[in-house]
């Protein structure tokens, strides 16, 4: 832009702020001519304690920046930095300028410079002006700017602050004939300077990289960052940033003498352009995120968004089981039902209905109208169970009780839970039937409405033998969330009404009805072994959780559980003093050793005996053999996780399987779940996950793989290869 | 009892003084040192060295503006920026008056995202601010974080290595620094150049979100110094 229309109220040549004075100054002393030497510079005259920064400021800070306006055809140069001073600031460390400071700016004046007239003055003058900020801090920075404008006479000589700059050319680093070198090696440069005087050899000089975020601006000499001569080669090892933001092919650096070696007319510092050799530590490969995972992260999200959701981690609502544990679960529960049928005092009464049915071969819609009835009774008494024992559940959990396997007083409760369902099964004692019998014989005027009462009185009426399997079902039921629960104890109704249903449906099935006879009695007691074999598998999962001291203890207490519930089935007086004995000492006993069930071994105190090639998983151990180019495979698993010992023996033992992950040196990490672990709980989240198995395969720099629950070993073997 | 060696009735009388002393300190320090001792131990042996981009986050425990607790390690399953930030700083001011830290910040919780803007400007800064005072600074400049947390003996700042205010960090789902430096790529006072600049935390989130990786996962923080207890 012409400068000629500047003239009005044209800004001076000072800028005064609380904190700087600033003035646009000049030095030409053979005037202003083309290949004379003209420059401008920018004064600043800091307030004590405030500073204006380098061209590199280091951790915080801005540059200043210089915008010239000028005549056409005549440009400026870059900025000629004086050599900066190390500010630290805390932890962190700014490289600047205190006191006063002169940046000069060389000025090119083309040969066909033609000098406008300059308005009302005789004298042809080069028009400048500048717009320049600068941040200035001390602890705290306020950005300021200015404008400056300054005419410079053509002729004649312009030499008025020769001394500030002589001072600041005195204090520009000195190009060295060699550019040096610098060397990435790890997380380190190894810098060589070269061609340095004489008179600088064996000082110890400070170190500015002119790039910034390339290395640890407030590393400290001597601690942090050494240096060295070495026939008349000075190195320096410097520390680069955590976070560097810059990987320069050529990093250009000045080197100076520390302020009390500085000679006045001898040089201060030095400067190199040196180019960079080695690779640059590359940052972790950042793990995208599958299509799946991104899936299951926006359904948390939106679980989140929602107002009162409860959070996944929360306490009160235990993680749901894998899909196909629960489908075989659900199938389990029709198969319960339909077994509770075959017991001593359901099956008679069913046989009679039944029977009923294929007498009366009239009416069929009202027979399947009966059976769906029927049924609706069997089921919603179900429900309603379940619903109670959920809202059992949820108070618990408001009292901060957590009813996941992973807390050893669970395990516990729920030994002792089957050990009772077991003892009843093999005829140690009998539940009393829940209702009197006067009301079982209740009736409903309406048909159908009696049909369901008939329902609901069938669960009530069969609950003394139904007991131990509706006990049983509660037991699993517990650790799941609600709506998984509810589901489970739908299946069990449906399997208890199914016999009735059909019957209704098809009359000729109750021909297939075996009679009622001793066989039931004989069903019943081998039915309490499947309850002993859970009581075992329970013991082994608290051995796990407790160790071995827990695991005897509880089976020492089962043992006084089951004397006591024989003792109440005695009469008189022998029931009351042997039932008082036994009591007694179960509680001396568990006051002795009881705490050996609930405390928690650590896992190394274990003795469970891991293969060499499982290491511990953790999340930084994870994250660190990925950065390092190692891929992963994580199995999280738990002791009380039936799926995830089952896949540990045969997948994860087999040996085609293993040499495959030998081969692509797989890195195989075991993040155990059986005690609570906040961190395994995290990360399964973050896998949108909420329970064990989950087997993960990730390669550096892929999304992970997640593998099926079930883990088959060609899937993994696949899953191998593609990596 | 009466012949206790003499150092034991000394170590039960500076047990009694000790207790005395606890006491005698306001709850609310009690509290902050519990907190920080907990972030130390959260952030174990890493206490000196700030993640690098692809490493994982540190851990810590910080209370917010209104007495609120958050642990880090809570979130996880979610993206979570750390925004350091100082209302006394002119950077942090351009951004916060020209609405774009809280439009930033915005966009990024409607995502799901969790933003936690942290101070760790200490209690003898000249622009120290009380939590109270930071919240009513934060409303009356509409933004739009999840939380905003104290760290005035600079702790978290310290783990992270922040340097500027402001100064950015994303965290993914699994814990791990997938971005580190600045709110946009021009390093200026000037709210001007807010429109010409590059966002870095909304482009890094984009691309996180759409599954691709972060094209600018170090880039260059700008602003003041964070004013750390020294």
């Amino acid at each position: 832009m012409p400068a000629v229309a500047q003239w009005t109220s044209a800004p001076g040549a000072v800028v005064t702020t609380p904190h700087v004075r600033a003035e646009l100054v000049a030095h030409a002393p053979q005037g202003v001519s083309p290949g004379a030497p003209v420059w401008l510079g920018l004064k600043i005259e800091h307030q004590p304690e405030w500073h204006t920064y380098w061209k590199n400021a280091g951790d915080s800070g801005l540059p200043t920046e210089l915008n010239w306006t000028l005549p056409a055809g005549v440009s400026a140069g870059e900025i000629a930095w004086p050599v900066p001073r190390k500010i630290p600031v805390g932890t962190l460390a700014n490289y600047g300028y205190e006191g006063t400071v002169l940046l000069p700016v060389p000025l090119e004046v083309p040969s066909t410079f033609q000098p406008p007239l300059a308005i009302g003055s005789g004298t042809p003058a080069l028009d400048v002006r500048l717009k320049a900020s600068w941040l200035v801090c001390r602890k705290e920075c306020i950005p300021e700017e200015g404008e400056f404008s300054l005419a410079l006479p053509l002729s004649g000589s312009t030499a008025l602050h020769k001394a500030e700059f002589d001072a600041a050319r005195a204090a520009t680093p000195q190009a060295l004939a060699k550019p040096g070198a610098v060397e990435v090696s790890g997380h380190q440069l190894q810098v060589r300077v070269e061609g340095l005087p004489a008179s600088a050899h064996g000082k110890t000089l400070e170190f500015f990289p002119e790039t910034p975020e390339v290395v640890r601006t407030a590393a400290v000499a001597g601690k942090d960052w050494t240096q060295r001569w070495q026939d008349g080669v000075w190195t320096a090892t410097v520390p680069l940033a955590e976070q560097r933001s810059a990987s320069p092919s050529t990093l250009p650096l000045v080197v100076a003498l520390a302020e009390g070696d500085r000679q006045p007319g001898q040089p201060v510092a030095w400067r190199a352009e040196a180019p960079v050799s080695g690779t640059w530590p590359a940052a972790a490969p950042r793990a995208e995120v599958s299509p799946a995972l991104q899936a299951a992260l926006a359904a948390n999200a939106a679980d989140a968004a929602r107002p009162g959701a409860a959070a996944a981690t929360d306490a009160s609502e235990p993680p749901p089981q894998p899909t196909a544990t629960f489908v075989a679960a659900l199938f389990g529960a029709l198969l319960g039902g339909l077994l509770l049928n075959l017991m001593p005092c359901v099956f008679p009464i069913l046989a009679i209905k039944v029977l009923g049915f294929a007498r009366q071969a009239g009416d069929r819609s009202a027979h399947r109208t009966a059976g769906l009835a029927y049924t609706a009774g069997v089921m919603l008494s179900f429900l309603a169970l379940g619903g109670a024992m959920l809202g059992l559940r949820a108070a618990g959990a408001q009292l901060g009780w957590g009813f996941q396997l992973q807390s050893p007083a669970v395990v516990a409760a729920l030994a002792a839970l089957f050990t009772l369902i077991g003892l009843n099964l093999a005829g140690m004692f009998e539940f009393v039937r829940a209702v009197p019998s006067s009301v079982c014989s209740a009736q409903a005027k309406h048909p159908v409405a009696n049909d369901f009462l008939s329902g609901v009185l069938a669960v009530v009426i069969a609950s003394p033998c139904t007991a131990p399997f509706m006990g049983a079902s509660l037991g699993f039921a517990i650790g799941l969330p609600a709506a998984q629960a509810l589901l489970l104890f739908a299946a069990l109704g449906l399997g208890l009404a199914l016999p009735y249903l059909v019957a209704g449906f098809v009359p000729a099935v109750a021909h297939l009805l075996p009679k009622p006879g001793p066989w039931m009695g004989t069903l019943r007691r081998l039915l309490a072994f499947p309850m002993f074999a859970t009581v075992a598998w329970l013991v082994w999962v608290l051995g796990q959780q407790s160790g071995i001291d827990g695991a005897g203890t509880l089976l020492a207490l089962l043992v006084c559980l089951a004397a006591i519930v024989w003792a109440f089935t005695l009469r008189g007086r022998t029931r009351l003093v042997i039932a008082s004995v036994l009591i007694a000492f179960t509680a001396v006993l568990t006051a002795a050793i009881g705490r050996n069930v609930l405390q928690t071994v650590e896992p190394a105190k274990l003795a469970a005996t891991h293969e060499q090639r499982w290491q511990p998983w953790s999340a930084e151990r994870a994250g660190a053999l990925l950065a390092a180019g190692q891929p992963v495979f994580i199995d999280f698993t738990a002791a009380w996780c039936v799926t995830c010992q089952y896949n540990k023996k045969t997948t994860l033992a087999d040996a085609a399987v293993l040499a495959d992950f030998d081969d692509r040196k797989v890195a195989m990490l075991r993040a155990d779940w059986t005690r609570r672990d906040p961190a395994i709980t995290a990360a399964l989240n973050a896998l949108g996950r909420s329970g064990v198995p989950l087997y993960v395969l990730q390669a550096p720099g892929k999304p992970p793989v997640i593998l099926t629950e079930i883990l088959g070993k060609d899937e993994v073997r696949a899953a191998l290869a593609a990596l | 009892m009466s012949s206790l060696p003499s150092s034991d009735s000394r170590s039960v009388r500076a047990a009694r003084q000790a207790r005395a002393a606890l006491s005698r300190a306001s709850r609310r320090a009690v509290v902050a040192a519990a907190v920080a001792l907990g972030a130390t131990f959260l952030m174990g042996n890493n206490a000196f060295a700030a993640p690098a981009v692809g490493q994982q986050a540190p851990d810590f425990v910080a209370v917010d503006t209104t007495g609120t607790k958050h642990k880090l390690s809570d979130f996880a399953g979610k993206f979570v920026v750390l925004e350091w930030t100082n209302p006394g700083c002119p950077f942090v001011r351009k951004h916060y008056h020209s609405g774009n830290m809280p439009a930033t910040q915005k966009a990024a919780t409607d995502k799901g995202v969790v933003w936690l803007a942290v101070n760790s400007t200490e209690r003898a800064a000249s622009d120290y601010l009380q939590p109270a005072a930071l919240d009513a600074w934060m409303k009356s400049q509409k933004a739009a974080p999840t939380a905003v947390l104290m760290d005035e003996d600079g702790v978290i700042g310290q783990a992270y290595g922040a340097r500027t205010t402001p100064h950015i960090f994303i965290i993914d789902p699994k814990g791990t620094l997938v971005y580190a430096g600045g709110i946009d790529s021009i390093a200026s006072a000037r709210p001007d150049d807010i429109k010409t600049a590059t966002n870095y935390v909304n482009q890094a989130l984009g691309e996180a979100f759409g599954g691709k990786p972060i094209s600018a996962a170090s880039t260059r923080p700008y602003g003041c110094s964070v004013k750390y207890k020294s």
